[in-house]
């Protein structure tokens, strides 16, 4: 029998998901299986910095097509004047709010994939979140896409931030059977306190308590993923007041949970925690109605958190090794509705950013008076051309395994 | 092992052949007013060698090879065995845990007995909890702080209120469904709005009231509940432009569950719930004259006064035919309701979700079935539905036994009912969301996932550093009757073990709790330290 600590000692943390000794035994089949391949550079120290809009991102008004006649028909109330966009190319310009970005783009910094999306659009948030996070509308591939990707690029030295995401809980693309991703929402908690304080993890108490999650057994309910929690979280949180304790923000990040949020992940970044994919969601997209007024103020929160993040790690020298992708379960329909709002809908844009990027447009504009399943936008290029596009030439990993099929890959990062 | 799984549960059934039956037996007697319980409860008792008064059901001990016979039991299939250990799983998943006292009452009950008790709640004298409530006095009417700065925060308070009814009612699975239905019929404070939140009162009322009441009622009343349809756009739909929100949800999350419908049926149904209104706020303007604070008061008043009601706008409303799901009709919204109701998936679905909140998550097909007839017998009664599934051989097995992890809820009101704490949950805002479980926000339409997404490394310290706050209010260790009295370090470690987690943990975690407690000076301060340690373990993290 397969002892936790077998596993352990494989220098990989284990989390488990299931409650009895079976999932160990899949653990350690994948384990071993991922032991023997040896195509991952160990040198390439990349990041990657996923950002997910959460609720549905309104592509046409993220990256509007101006000057399309069928967006200014539709879009009565909502639509953006053309004169009021920040121009990028063929017609496109960025929502007014995005002047970081615009700056960004103007550098050669920004790259927009258009009309993203995949075949058989689920129209529900949580269907729809899943088929990005599994990578996959047929559901089959187990886990999450970086959950997958993680265990690739797991090293012998285990690194308790190579997957670190900002928030409460692991975020599905992340989840992996044998990857503990570190969730921290404020650093400023996140550890054991004594009498209100954040104490010294040898305090008795403290010592006593993790005893019991060492002594308790990897064969009793959860008991990987219990054990693993703590010892991730121990752990974690040690490097991560010693990365505190020596970065400073080079410049001022947005007074909001996103922008502290991604302060956070700078410190991970410039504190050499060997972070490889982070994690950060700015919710709140589902705007049902009166979306001028709460996508606009998404859209200055998303535009001064990451033009903040990008400048922070462009002084701390590190804005080469960083690429920041946005993603959303899917766009809005084009046609307005009663509440001056947008119904949930299907094809979008995103974003890729960073020192790395090769500025452009790139996916076909969609055709807006071509619209499927009664008045949506049809997508142009799949979502997992971007998976494939990002596991590969910025993690350096082969994406055919991962995503279950091989790719042709976008233009927007160097082959 | 995988591929011979299905093999088990054909074992499985064909050795234990009461435990389908006894569901079905529940079906019959619930569809013919009896009391179904006793039939599941008799027959499941001993396991494989009882037998069911409903007799053979001809498919499980009939034609199948005796070798079959022989297979061993999975581990997991086995009953718990320790009646203490059944009780106290029982007062877990049907309310909030048990004192020691509750455990061993409930340990020497039958097995019907013990469930009746709990579903009987109608019949149980809660005027303690009722004189706690009036007593502390609760906002939960009026958003803003008032012109003195003094009012409690409406939603801190009302996060009290419903955690205090938790820690003492005397109806613990009246409160375990409002919960339950929280997390499914869900909305969500902060889109219902601020100044609307006492509407998301009055609908945890409304699932107090239904909540073992027939489902169909239960889901009439959410479609028209205040906070349900302002959470889900149902009062801006009109006839030119329907809104989708809420019709889809329904199907989604609150009936059938995807897979179920077309988006042509979304669109259709969407129309039938157009011209949905309340009733609104007084027309009433702020007097003339008024500070900028006495304004934003009166309006606070006014807030706070609104009682909508449900109201039919005839000029917004839809009344042509829709065709939803196969049938054609002048449809309104209570009639997509119904429909929804008579579909298959519907009953499937909700059985399912009651079982794996109950019992254990990713049920055999075969339970599911058992339950969908209850359902159908009984005229989708919750009440029985919930009946068959606490009474069931499946909730008494070691599948079910610590299957679940401890949502943040149940750990900190498991802890304050089980040892008897007296508090009026002053700091618990902020603990909560360091757990990552605010009541009355779930993080989505969906409720809150649950299961491993509980545990991560930031939750982990969220729940240590609860019980570092909520064991020692202002620096000094709280009052724990439950664990005062012991007289020495090893009597203290295994009280507190009793009580929280059925005597039951790791080799070598009680003699590490020994050593630690022997450390600390006696009385509440010793107290103190073994609750939070008991209360962190990894055992006490599962239900």
């Amino acid at each position: 029998m397969l002892t936790r600590r077998d596993f352990v000692k494989g220098g990989v943390a284990l989390v488990s998901i299931g409650t009895t000794a079976q999932s160990l035994l899949k653990g350690a089949v994948a384990f071993a299986a991922q032991n023997s391949a040896t195509l991952v550079d160990p040198e390439n120290k990349k990041t990657l910095v996923l950002v997910q809009l959460a609720g549905g991102n309104d592509g046409l008004n993220t990256v509007v097509p101006a000057s399309d006649p069928a967006y200014r028909s539709a879009r009565g109330t909502l639509g953006i004047a053309e004169e009021a966009v920040l121009p990028l190319a063929e017609g496109f310009g960025l929502h007014p709010s995005l002047v970081g970005m615009k700056g960004l783009w103007d550098a050669g910094k920004l790259a927009v994939v258009r009309g993203v999306g995949y075949p058989g659009q689920n129209y529900s948030h949580f269907k729809s979140m899943a088929i990005w996070q599994a990578g996959d509308p047929k559901m089959e591939l187990d886990n999450g896409w970086l959950g997958r990707t993680l265990e690739k690029l797991e090293s012998e030295e285990h690194d308790p931030f190579l997957g670190f995401n900002i928030g409460a809980s692991t975020p599905d693309e992340m989840r992996s059977p044998r990857i503990a991703v570190p969730s921290v929402r404020n650093p400023e908690d996140y550890g054991v306190k004594v009498g209100g304080k954040l104490g010294d993890p040898a305090h008795a108490r403290t010592a006593t308590m993790l005893k019991l999650y060492e002594q308790y057994p990897s064969s009793s309910p959860y008991g990987v993923l219990l054990e693993t929690t703590a010892e991730t979280a121990m752990s974690s949180s040690k490097l991560l007041q010693e990365a505190a304790s020596a970065y400073t923000p080079a410049v001022e990040y947005p007074d909001s949970s996103f922008g502290s949020g991604l302060s956070v992940l700078a410190e991970a970044i410039v504190g050499d925690l060997g972070m490889r994919v982070g994690h950060i969601t700015l919710g709140g997209f589902d705007t049902h109605n009166n979306q001028a007024t709460g996508h606009t103020g998404l859209m200055e929160t998303l535009d001064g958190g990451l033009t903040a993040f990008y400048q922070d790690l462009a002084a701390h020298g590190k804005a080469d090794d960083v690429l920041v992708l946005t993603w959303s379960e899917f766009g809005r329909r084009v046609e307005e509705n009663a509440n001056g709002g947008t119904d949930h809908g299907a094809g979008s844009v995103l974003f890729a950013l960073g020192n790395g990027v090769q500025a452009g447009l790139y996916g076909d504009a969609p055709d807006l008076s071509a619209l499927v399943d009664n008045g949506n936008v049809p997508y142009t290029t799949d979502f997992r051309r971007v998976y494939a596009t990002v596991i590969e030439r910025w993690l350096g990993v082969p994406h055919a395994e991962l995503l279950g099929q091989q790719w042709e890959q976008l233009g927007f990062l160097a082959a | 092992m995988a591929e011979t799984t299905p093999e088990l549960q054909t074992n499985r059934f064909f050795e234990r052949p009461t435990t389908r039956r006894a569901l079905l037996a529940a079906a019959v007697t619930a569809a013919a007013g009896g009391a179904g319980a006793a039939v599941v409860g008799v027959a499941s008792r001993s396991g494989g060698e009882s037998t069911s008064p409903a007799g053979d059901d001809g498919e499980a001990g009939e034609g199948l090879p005796p070798q079959a016979v022989e297979t061993p039991m999975p581990d997991l299939e086995r009953p718990i065995e320790d009646p203490k250990r059944w009780a106290a799983h029982l007062l877990r998943r049907a309310g909030w845990g048990g004192t020691e006292a509750e455990i061993a009452e409930f340990a020497g009950l039958g097995r019907d007995e013990a469930v009746d008790r709990l579903l009987n709640f109608e019949a149980v004298d809660n005027a303690a909890l009722d004189a706690r409530i009036a007593r502390e006095a609760f906002n939960l009417t009026t958003p803003g702080r008032g012109l003195d700065g003094k009012r409690p925060p409406l939603i801190r308070d009302m996060q009290r209120w419903w955690l205090t009814r938790m820690a003492y009612t005397a109806r613990p699975l009246e409160e375990r469904m409002t919960y339950l239905w929280h997390g499914l019929l869900t909305s969500q404070v902060s889109q219902v709005g601020v100044q609307a939140a006492k509407q998301m009162v009055r609908q945890n009322e409304l699932f107090r009231a239904h909540a073992l009441g027939q489902y169909d009622e239960l889901l009439q009343a959410v479609s028209k509940d205040p906070a349900m349809m302002l959470y889900l756009n149902t009062i801006e739909s009109t006839k030119e432009h329907p809104n989708e929100n809420y019709a889809r949800e329904l199907m989604e999350l609150f009936s059938m569950g995807e897979g179920n419908y077309t988006e042509d049926d979304v669109r259709e149904s969407a129309r039938a719930f157009t011209g949905w209104r309340l009733t609104r706020q007084s027309r009433e303007r702020p007097p003339e004259g008024l500070s900028e604070r006495e304004r934003a008061e009166w309006l606070d008043q006014m807030w706070a006064a609104w009682e909508p009601e449900f109201r039919l706008d005839p000029r917004l409303h839809d009344s042509g035919n829709k065709t939803f799901l196969g049938q054609t009709g002048n449809f309104g919204g209570e009639d997509v309701v119904r429909v929804i109701l008579e579909q298959p998936a519907t009953g499937r679905f909700i059985t399912r979700r009651l079982f794996s909140d109950l019992a254990y998550r990713d049920p055999e097909e075969q339970t599911i079935d058992g339950l969908v007839e209850v359902w159908e017998a009984s005229g989708h009664s919750v009440r029985e539905v919930v009946r068959a599934i606490l009474a069931s051989d499946e909730f008494a097995s070691m599948r079910a036994y610590r299957s679940l992890v401890r949502s943040p809820v149940e750990f900190a009101v498991g802890a304050v009912r089980g040892l008897g704490i007296e508090t009026n949950w002053p700091t618990i805002e902020q603990s909560a969301s360091g757990m990552d479980q605010r009541l009355f926000e779930p993080p989505s339409v969906a409720g809150w996932p649950g299961g491993e997404t509980w545990l991560s490394s930031g939750t982990f310290f969220g729940r240590v550093n609860f019980l570092d706050a909520f064991l020692y209010p202002r620096g000094r260790p709280i009052a724990i009757p439950a664990l005062a009295d012991q007289p020495t370090p090893e009597a203290m470690v295994d009280a507190a073990l009793r009580i929280l987690v059925d005597d039951d943990v790791a080799q070598g975690s009680r003699e590490s709790l020994y050593a630690f407690a022997a450390t600390v000076p006696g009385g509440p301060e010793r107290a103190a330290a073994v609750a939070y340690l008991v209360l962190a373990s990894p055992e006490y993290q599962l239900v």
